[in-house]
């Protein structure tokens, strides 16, 4: 059943041209002209409950416009929206009962007083039952080590507390859907981590759709089966992470460092593409020619002291699909 | 439905948020003080000995100036024009926006809290202290006192909606120096607050009796001197009602638009 429908959704911004020079300043303080900028340009998606969708697209691309509908603070410019049936637009404070929101960059919390206050009010605002609002609180201590800072103000939280303590504080009113902007930047390894591992077992658990919007690609890699891929305003691809990392992710390296130094490699199906010393990189299709196929071409000739297979990691893809364009994007869900 | 428990939860978490800014609270005080004592001087000086100027007493007078010193201080304590003018800016008001409460409320409300804190902690014992030790005239009549704290809890909420109102005013342009002159001359000027409008030019006084500004500060303050007195107070608290309920719908007026504003431009 999908819990987020959104169909020829559409966003235009007017934006106050600015004028240059002594003369345009002048001007532009009777008369300002306005260009039209189109962030989102009909867009549809529909998120069943449950799922866990990467949101994901360069900068500027319309990311937060898109997830500013979702959650009602801003009204389309045309298209349609629902968020659990709810228009959130029209009706902004029933939707917010229904959405938890956490922003990598900023916090919900009170600034100046311990933790647990935040989470006192946040308890008031949403109308959460004392009884409820205790298993919460518990679950949460238990899974993100929340009692270790809950007396703590909120300033003087690491990075990686602050994230956990947001995040806590957007599921204690049992949201069914949950939107994460940027939920590990700044993060160290290992909090990144946490954070993760703990994204994923509310999903699992409380089946919370989730919607999240990083550039991390590890996150989406380790959390989401689903992408959407957005640029320049409209949907470029929407579908199985696996199916985007079948297509473009078939280059492999074969590292290999030989006892002796070589001055060629010649390899059927393989090409050398680096170097150094007594070690080479060699870049090959694997629908082409097989790992010990090129193994077994070098050790004719060379002994191998030790070597590794590199498989690109869907950062290195996603990247190259930004600068070389979509039209190699899967067919069949290419919209 | 308007959500008491809601509300008044916000009054107790920024009642504790004060606490947490000890030095601030002394600092305030300490301000609030040197003012005083700067006014105290500048209107025995201009009194000159003399018993009386304008109708009104040295020692009412001085008592004007120690009211006003304290109403500033009440004032003062919630969240400033910059405050509200940098929530705008880094959007952490528009973010308020997908809660599930009222914004300018939530904000009174809070205020409440802050202010709570200030006087029952700074401003209180320092002015009871005042009262008590200096020659001032204090009412006689309990009536006039309970007046006086209407009137100027009124005048709070009149200060509050104008403030706010003003504040919000960041969501459409992009400086706000001239906005925050306006704001702040009129605050001190037409309100009264330093000089009395009686000691006023005839068409000052009369533009400042035609404005809201002077329900913050004159009309507590002229109550709790006696240069208000018996009918003439339900008529100046009716004035104060007419300005508390004009300047709350401008609040609301700015706000729609702020908000409107902020779901069609994205602030």
């Amino acid at each position: 059943m999908p819990v987020i429908e959104v169909e020829h959704l559409m966003k235009d911004f007017m934006i106050a041209k600015r004028e240059t020079g002594f003369l345009g300043a002048v001007k532009s303080l009777v008369k300002r002209e306005h260009i039209k900028k189109e962030a989102v340009k009909d867009i549809s998606f529909s998120i069943n409950e449950g799922e866990m969708v990467g949101y994901i697209g360069p900068n500027g691309a319309g990311k937060s416009t898109t997830i500013k509908m979702l959650t009602g603070i801003l009204v389309p410019t045309s298209g349609s929206v629902k968020v659990n049936g709810i228009i959130p637009y029209e009706n902004r404070q029933e939707n917010a009962k229904n959405i938890g929101v956490v922003f990598g960059q900023r916090t919900q919390l009170w600034w100046d007083l311990p933790t647990i206050e935040s989470f006192e009010l946040l308890k008031e605002i949403y109308q959460v039952p004392d009884k409820r609002y205790k298993e919460n609180m518990d679950t949460f201590t238990e899974i993100l080590g929340l009692d270790e800072f809950l007396s703590t103000p909120v300033r003087q939280l690491s990075l990686g507390q602050r994230m956990r303590a947001d995040i806590a504080a957007s599921l204690l009113h049992d949201p069914p859907i949950l939107f994460l902007d940027e939920p590990t930047i700044g993060l160290d390894v290992v909090a990144k981590e946490k954070m993760r591992t703990f994204i994923k077992e509310i999903n699992k658990e409380r089946s919370i759709t989730v919607i999240l919007t990083t550039h991390d690609m590890e996150d989406i890699e380790k959390l989401c089966e689903r992408m959407i891929l957005i640029d320049h305003g409209q949907k470029v691809y929407d579908g199985e992470i696996a199916v985007v990392k079948e297509r473009f992710g078939k280059t492999r390296t074969l590292i290999v460092d030989l006892e002796e130094s070589s001055r060629s490699l010649k390899l059927r199906g393989g090409e050398v593409f680096k170097e150094e010393a007594s070690r080479f990189w060699i870049r090959f299709n694997r629908d082409d020619v097989s790992a010990s196929g090129l193994i077994a071409q070098i050790t004719e000739t060379h002994n191998i002291k030790d070597l590794t297979v590199e498989e690109p990691a869907i950062e290195s893809i996603i990247s190259r699909i930004y600068q070389e364009g979509y039209q190699d994007l899967p067919e069949t869900v290419k919209v | 439905m308007f959500r008491f428990r809601l509300y008044w939860t916000f009054t107790k978490k920024a009642f504790l948020r004060s606490a947490v800014y000890r030095f601030d609270v002394w600092s305030r005080l300490g301000s609030n003080l040197i003012f005083l004592l700067m006014w105290g001087s500048i209107w025995t000086a201009l009194y000159a000995g003399r018993e009386e100027a304008g109708g009104v007493s040295f020692e009412s007078m001085l008592t004007y100036i120690v009211v006003s010193q304290f109403l500033t201080g009440v004032n003062g304590a919630g969240t400033p024009l910059w405050e509200i003018q940098e929530k705008v800016r880094t959007g952490d008001i528009s973010l308020e926006l997908m809660r599930p409460f009222d914004v300018p409320l939530r904000y009174l409300f809070a205020d409440f809290g802050s202010v709570a804190f200030y006087i029952l902690t700074a401003l209180l014992p320092l002015y009871t202290v005042m009262f008590i030790f200096m020659d001032l005239t204090l009412p006689s009549a309990w009536e006039t006192w309970a007046l006086f704290i209407v009137s100027a809890f009124i005048g709070f909420l009149i200060r509050y909606c104008i403030e706010m109102s003003f504040g919000l005013l960041s969501f459409f342009l992009v400086e706000t120096g001239g906005i925050v002159d306006v704001f702040y001359f009129a605050m001190s000027l037409l309100s009264g607050s330093v000089i009395p409008l009686w000691f006023f030019p005839g068409w000052l006084e009369t533009m400042a009796l035609y404005l809201p500004f002077q329900g913050i500060y004159y009309i507590p303050n002229a109550i709790f001197i006696g240069k208000i007195t018996g009918e003439e107070i339900l008529l100046s608290l009716g004035v104060q009602l007419f300005w508390a309920v004009s300047s709350y719908l401008l609040l609301r007026f700015v706000w729609n638009r702020a908000s409107q504003k902020v779901v069609v431009q994205g602030g």
